[in-house]
């Protein structure tokens, strides 16, 4: 079986335990629109406050959901004791990469929904440029809550870990993400800032998670 | 046969270095070096805040190079001079943002602002928490020096960005003065003193990093069953109940 296939194989099985809870649908999304709502009226209502706010807003909301996605990485692995199988059946590069879809699937939809939310509700209008860093900020994010995940998914105690771990190291795509969204604000380095955050995150996730699957 | 000094010997020499220019940056930094012109006498504060962050950064380095070392060995010396660098590394991230508090309150006229240097600062402080917390996910030791290596890897991703944050950012906080590429604006004197407290802070974190990782190696050693002590024998007499 090539790379691609057990790559192609993992991601549809993620897709299949999706259909089966919902558990994005069910926990990630309300999480996100209650938290953009909720700080639309935190922040709000005058419009200036409302627009320097947006991007982080959105941002924010999306690092959140980082939180119920990881959990739900190895969740349904774990339950049915299937991890072990998994693993054996599939190499750890096709593993990270079909979780790593799933999740980046995940995220993207938590972005575009509390991205919609904030144009609406917000009543702004981001620069373009955010599409690319929505896609490009979700990306890091995937690979981080992918390892994350995994790693404390793995161990007998301490689950209450994966905040501490996951939300501090996503400030580089908060911050870079929230400056991307908000009108007038120089792209450049910010883009850049990005572009390098998720090429050495993608490839340290990608270098570690081997050693996540040890026993 | 190896020719490598032993290292009580090596503990010894560091504490001696570091102890003397430890001794000359005190001098330096508070009878030699003038005070500053706009600060006054709470920009001594420098002095140590800017050597705790520079060694709270070569800790994180160290903790980085050492994890990979551990992953590509195998070797759990690698995991423990980690583990040392971590910690350290945590306690002189804590002491840096402290200082900076202090120096802040009569300087900017408060304890705490919004600057990017300092959140980013705290979100490495947690970053590297959560690197030691790691540990405890579970009992195996080897599982545990794995997951730490992982996050080692990981966690540094944020240590340029809090490095470069006074450059992206419009800031408060000052901007680089000795590493910048601009000739140093600051007085020789001042530089001698944060020199020698700069050296002498590596020295102290080179030696605590030894010797703690010496103490880490005590808690990994196992003793064969075979070379267990017999506990005392237990000789029951008839008619008695034990």
């Amino acid at each position: 079986m090539t790379l691609s296939a057990q790559v192609l194989a993992v991601l549809r099985r993620e897709a299949a335990v999706e259909r089966a809870g919902r558990e994005l649908l069910t926990t990630a999304l309300p999480l996100a629109a209650a938290f953009v709502v909720l700080a639309g009226l935190a922040f709000g209502p005058e419009p200036q406050a409302l627009e320097r706010t947006a991007g982080g807003t959105v941002w924010l909301a999306v690092l959140v959901a980082t939180l119920p996605v990881a959990r739900a990485v190895l969740s349904a692995e774990l339950t049915e004791d299937t991890w072990d199988v998994l693993r054996a059946l599939t190499g750890p590069g096709a593993l990270f990469a079909g979780k790593l879809l799933g999740v980046w699937a995940a995220l993207l939809t938590v972005w575009a929904l509390t991205s919609g939310l904030v144009v609406v509700l917000f009543d702004v209008r981001p620069p373009l440029v955010a599409v690319g860093a929505g896609v490009l900020g979700t990306l890091a994010l995937a690979s981080l809550t992918t390892a994350v995940g995994v790693l404390v998914a793995t161990g007998s105690r301490r689950r209450g870990l994966l905040p501490a771990l996951v939300l501090p190291a996503g400030l580089p795509a908060l911050l870079a993400g929230a400056q991307l969204s908000t009108p007038g604000v120089v792209a450049l380095p910010w883009a850049v800032l990005l572009v390098a955050y998720a090429a050495v995150l993608l490839a340290a996730c990608w270098t570690v998670f081997p050693a996540l699957l040890e026993e | 046969m190896s020719m490598a000094p032993p290292p009580r010997r090596i503990d010894a020499a560091l504490s001696a270095t570091a102890g003397l220019t430890s001794l000359a940056a005190l001098v330096v930094a508070l009878a030699v070096a003038p005070p500053d012109a706009l600060q006054g006498q709470a920009q001594r504060l420098m002095y140590v805040h800017v050597p705790a962050a520079w060694l709270a950064y070569a800790c994180f380095a160290v903790v980085l190079v050492s994890s990979v070392a551990y992953l590509l060995r195998r070797d759990l010396r690698w995991d423990r001079r980690a583990q040392a660098a971590g910690e350290l590394g945590v306690g002189m991230t804590a002491l840096a943002i402290v200082l900076g508090s202090l120096w802040g309150r009569p300087v900017w006229g408060t304890w705490w602002v919004w600057d990017p240097r300092l959140v980013t600062t705290v979100v490495l402080l947690l970053v590297y928490a959560g690197y030691l917390s790691v540990r405890g996910l579970g009992d195996d030791r080897e599982a545990g020096a794995r997951r730490a290596a992982a996050v080692g890897i990981l966690g540094f991703v944020n240590v340029p960005v809090v490095h470069f944050s006074v450059v992206w950012w419009r800031t408060l906080h000052q901007p680089a003065t000795v590493l910048s590429p601009d000739p140093s604006p600051m007085d020789g004197r001042m530089a001698l003193a944060l020199g020698l407290a700069v050296v002498a802070f590596s020295l102290g974190g080179w030696l605590v990093v030894r010797r703690r990782a010496q103490v880490l190696a005590g808690h990994d050693v196992t003793v064969p069953p075979t070379e267990l002590t017999p506990g005392p024998a237990v000789v029951v007499r008839a008619g008695e109940h034990r």
